[in-house]
């Protein structure tokens, strides 16, 4: 673990927390120590209302003539900013439920409940600010979702979508992003938290589509440990989640070309999403979450400035 | 072409060859399953490295398969022959030469070891000769059960010294499997220890000549008793063993005697004593006895038997250790003709040297050659020289010697047929012609005894140049001339003329001052040349003047004796012969003593061949043997030799015993002979070499030394370059590249860090 993170809950005791709201905002506030200000809100000269001051929000943008009147903290809230709309797409396909099995010291939770602590961990943050939070689950199409709202209330519904009961099907990336950027009406964030194991060209075709339309993209890439190290022993038989494919091999003597296909996998990754101007974030399923999600955060805020 | 050889058990273990694939297969059954996301990964890993795992995989597997087989091999007994020779193919050779000479019959043993002796319906005590058959036969059972092929000769000691160029084997190469083995057991039934002296000294040439008639991998086995006198001393047999271990051949030494010193009694000689070997005459035979044991050995009886029939025995108060003892009995036969005397000890553990023989030829009478030079052909030989000594030899009635003398004229000497005489007496000759004398010389060298008297018809000259001849001559000394013994005028009382040396022929006189011999007085007598040093020559003294000059010298001529008597025999020149009865005794001593050599009894040692010597135009030339222990009848022929002497040969004895010939002569009479064949007395010294002199011995030869009782499984030793340890160590190396290959390959378990790194 890295300093920084020794801060951070561990993945296991996050696990531990059962409901997705709470362990939202247990990642949340381990990764608001480590943040100077909201990745998540941009500048605008119209300006629209005041409100109260929150913790974490730029001292630029308090009002100091209303606190020089009224002795009162408050924030100049600009047009830009009551419209971000954050819409959270998480996989919920079949290759999410990996988590390492019996044989992952300490245990680590699957790659569906690292990306849904995640997704509510952002809806949590984005909600505190006002912002509008939108989720959807997804496999071969939408499942759960439910629409943005600025309510804080909302985070329930949001975690409600994200703890339904999954099909847990295959992913077609090209098809919920066509049926999301068509759904989405104005512009806003898309967060996409995927293993992205699946049809990459046709993520990013729906990616690409997304920024046509002008929403701002993230993607959020959850990998187990053992997809990214493939530490292996054995005669094992490996058998697809998503693809109809089995192998009994020597793990060991295949893990160099894994690896090497892993990381030309994730290269290809990352250039992509450089290339469509899309955050690109890589986390562990064996990571603290707030480690991952102050990374992506920080990220996204030196980007934001 | 060269072959590859394992025992049995590589068989039996060839299925383990299969475990690795077993275990493999078992490995797979016992796979764990993980459901797996990042599937497209894994197959492009697996599609990328499929023919480098595939390859590395059966490799591993070869690799483990090669390695069990390896071992088993190893644990198999694996040896490599190269291409067999002209014989036996492929097959390993092994040649047994099993002593079967008299010592290996002895009993000492370690344990109280029984054998069945199925002739008598009983067990007996094991000897060592049973122990090395028993040896054999289990070297014959640890071949038919090895591996390979494997052949098996068996040769005996006896039979490979007596046709060395063509030995008999008691059990022809025959290729060993289980079911070879009665025949081999049979072969070893028919043979047993003899009575021969052959042991590995005198067997172990022809065993190499055997050996390396041989092609193919060889072993040659020499199984004995492990004898000083077969081992120590002399060239062989190392030499042979030598030569043997430089053919190539394997060689090994089986110790069959028991660890136990051997106490043993040998009869170690029975011979006549002297005296005149004619009928009614008694006649001296003595017996000698060897102890070999570590203590005295008191009260010995010796039985005694004459020609088959019990007679009273002697005894011998004490043998100390490692020592001999004599004994002297007489016997008298009154019949001529061969008469047989057989001595035999108490039996002890090597009861074949505890029984002699010798055979006496009695003669009506023996007849003795009487040169007289004063006698004329034709005159009365009762006079003169001869008339004295026959006298002495032959008193008459009632004092019966055996001996006849036959008084003869010195010119009829080269027409007489010496051999027939005991003893040739010249008697003051003044010459001997160069026939006679070449006869004379002829019947000394092959063993007969000539005695000369010097008188006044003695001529120095003559006898110096043809009977002396400067030493190279009969005549034991040059005369110089004849001189008087003078009286010492300085002595109050005349000292005795005559000195006795120490000879055996005057020992009966010698010792106290003889008041017979001291009254001899010599008057006159030949001198020897002043310079000529008797001791030097060879020339022993009889008798001395008191002046220190001699009187009767002794030389050997060939085989035989001659003694020169520088007197007369006559009281011509002494009065030696005038009523003086030492001169009967010592004339007969005399007698005896000369004629020892060709009045020696018959005997020949077993392994030798007897000769009978027949005369043309007198006997037939065929003659009938029958040989010891059965009497089995064995008819030569019998040959020409030279003149008219035949010769009929029965080729060399295995048994000990009395050999009787018998023929016929031309007038239909039939004569008969005994010849007595004994063991080698020597067979009885059983003292061991042990193992560190016979290293000792053997040095530098490669061989392989064990006790009877130590010889196990022949299966390290059966010829063939042993593979065991190489292929042991290229198993080793076969595991130690399996273990690269199976690191390479990902089969070696992983150290697992427990800390995470996040990756950037």
């Amino acid at each position: 673990m890295t300093r920084g993170s020794r801060r951070f809950l561990r993945p296991d005791a996050i696990a531990r927390i059962h409901r997705l709201e709470l362990r939202a905002r247990a990642v949340v506030e381990g990764a608001l120590a480590g943040l100077h200000k909201s990745p998540f809100k941009g500048q605008s000269v119209e300006f629209l209302q005041h409100r109260e001051y929150v913790r974490g929000d730029d001292l630029r943008r308090v009002d100091w003539k209303v606190w020089g009147r009224q002795d009162r903290f408050t924030v100049k809230e600009f047009e830009e900013e009551t419209n971000l709309r954050l819409t959270l797409l998480v996989d919920g396909s079949a290759s999410m439920d990996y988590d390492g099995g019996a044989a992952a010291v300490p245990p680590r939770p699957t790659k569906y409940d690292t990306a849904a602590t995640l997704a509510a961990s952002l809806a949590w943050l984005a909600l505190s600010h006002g912002d509008a939070v939108g989720c959807g689950v997804f496999d071969d199409r939408l499942r759960a979702s439910v629409p943005a709202r600025t309510k804080r209330s909302h985070l329930a519904s949001v975690c409600d979508a994200l703890e339904t009961p999954r099909n847990a099907g295959m992913s077609d990336f090209p098809r919920v992003l066509r049926a999301a950027a068509e759904a989405l009406p104005k512009r806003g964030m898309v967060v996409v938290v995927s293993d992205l194991l699946g049809d990459r060209d046709g993520l990013f075709a729906g990616l690409q589509l997304l920024r046509t339309r002008g929403h701002d993209l993230a993607l959020i890439h959850v990998l187990d440990d053992d997809e990214l190290d493939f530490r292996f022993d054995g005669p094992t038989r490996f058998e697809g989640l998503e693809l109809p494919a089995d192998l009994t091999c020597n793990p060991r003597a295949l893990r160099d070309g894994y690896l090497a296909a892993v990381e030309a996998f994730l290269g290809q990754v990352r250039s992509r999403a450089a290339a469509l101007r899309c955050d690109y974030a890589l986390v562990r399923t064996g990571e603290p979450l707030a480690a991952a999600l102050v990374r992506f955060l920080s990220r996204r805020a030196s980007v934001a400035v | 072409m060269p072959t590859l050889e394992f025992a049995p058990l590589f068989w039996w273990g060839l299925p383990l060859a299969a475990a690795p694939v077993l275990i493999h297969l078992i490995n797979l059954l016992r796979q764990r399953r993980v459901k797996w996301a990042a599937m497209e990964f894994l197959l492009a890993s697996q599609q990328r490295y499929r023919t480098r795992v595939l390859l590395r995989q059966v490799v591993l597997l070869a690799l483990r398969t090669l390695a069990v087989l390896g071992l088993v091999a190893a644990l198999a007994q694996p040896r490599w022959r190269p291409a067999g020779g002209i014989a036996g193919g492929t097959a390993t050779s092994h040649l047994v030469v099993l002593d079967d000479s008299l010592s290996m019959g002895d009993t000492t043993a370690d344990a109280d070891e029984r054998e069945t002796d199925a002739a008598a319906g009983d067990t007996r005590r094991a000897t060592a000769f049973d122990r090395g058959r028993r040896v054999v036969e289990r070297i014959a059972a640890d071949l038919a059960s090895s591996s390979g092929r494997h052949r098996l000769g068996v040769a005996v000691t006896s039979r490979l010294a007596a046709a060395p160029d063509a030995p008999e084997l008691a059990l022809p190469f025959t290729d060993m499997t289980p079911g070879s083995l009665p025949a081999v057991r049979d072969a070893l039934g028919r043979v047993a220890a003899g009575d021969s002296a052959a042991g590995p000294r005198e067997a172990c040439a022809a065993a190499q000549r055997l050996a390396a008639g041989i092609g193919g991998p060889r072993v040659v086995w020499v199984i004995g008793d492990g004898r000083s006198r077969d081992w120590l001393g002399g060239d062989e047999p190392a030499a042979s063993l030598r030569q043997i271990a430089a053919d190539g051949v394997t060689l090994r030494l089986v110790d069959c005697a028991a660890e136990a010193a051997a106490a043993n009694l040998t009869l170690e000689r029975l011979d006549v004593a002297g005296g005149v070997p004619a009928a009614g005459v008694l006649v001296p035979v003595e017996v000698e006895v060897r102890n070999d044991g570590a203590i005295a050995v008191r009260d010995v009886a010796i039985d005694l038997r004459e020609d088959g029939g019990g007679r009273p025995g002697v005894r011998i108060d004490e043998i100390p250790a490692g020592g001999t003892a004599r004994r002297r009995f007489d016997v008298r036969f009154t019949t001529p003709g061969s008469h047989a005397i057989e001595a035999a000890l108490p039996g002890d553990s090597l009861r074949g040297d505890d029984v002699r023989r010798t055979v006496i030829d009695v003669a009506e009478r023996v007849d003795v050659l009487l040169v007289d030079g004063g006698v004329d052909a034709g005159a009365d030989a009762r006079s003169g020289d001869a008339f004295y000594v026959a006298t002495a030899l032959d008193p008459g009635a009632g004092a019966a010697t055996g001996l006849r003398p036959r008084i003869v004229p010195p010119a009829t000497l080269a027409a007489t047929d010496l051999s027939r005489f005991a003893s040739i007496w010249i008697l003051d000759v003044e010459r001997l012609d160069a026939a006679a004398t070449t006869a004379v010389e002829a019947y000394a060298r092959g063993g007969g005894g000539v005695v000369f008297f010097c008188g006044p018809r003695t001529r120095a000259d003559l006898v110096n140049a043809t009977l002396h001849r400067g030493g190279e001559g009969l005549f034991p000394v040059p005369l110089a001339g004849a001189v008087e013994l003078l009286p010492d005028a300085k002595a109050a009382t005349q000292p005795p003329d005559v000195v006795v040396e120490d000879h055996p022929v005057v020992a009966v006189v010698a010792g106290q001052r003889n008041p017979l011999l001291d009254a001899v007085r010599i008057e006159r007598f030949w001198a020897i040349d002043r310079g000529f040093d008797a001791a030097t020559q060879g020339v022993r003294r009889l008798l001395s003047l008191r002046t220190g000059q001699p009187l009767a010298l002794e030389k050997a001529c060939g085989a035989g004796t001659v003694v020169a008597v520088l007197t007369t025999a006559a009281p011509e020149w002494n009065n030696w012969a005038r009523a003086n009865p030492s001169w009967v005794v010592v004339l007969l001593e005399l007698e005896s003593h000369l004629a020892q050599l060709r009045r020696r009894a018959e005997s020949v040692a077993v392994g030798s061949s007897v000769t009978v010597k027949l005369e043309a135009g007198i006997d037939e030339a065929e003659v009938d043997f029958l040989v010891p222990p059965d009497a089995a009848i064995v008819r030569q022929k019998a040959v020409a030799t030279s003149g008219a002497t035949l010769e009929a040969v029965l080729p060399p004895t295995a048994h000990a015993g009395l050999v009787e010939a018998r023929w016929r002569r031309l007038d239909g009479t039939t004569r008969q002979r005994s010849i007595a064949v004994n063991v080698d007395p020597a067979e009885g010294r059983l003292e061991r070499v042990g193992a560190g002199r016979l290293q000792a011995a053997l040095r530098g030869v490669p061989f392989r030394y064990d006790r009877a009782t130590d010889v196990a499984a022949v299966a390290g030793d059966v010829g063939g370059r042993p593979l065991a340890l190489p292929l042991l160590l290229a198993v080793a190396g076969l595991l130690l590249l399996e273990q690269a290959v199976a690191y390479a390959a990902g089969y070696h378990p992983v150290r697992r860090s427990s800390a995470w790194s996040p990756r950037p």
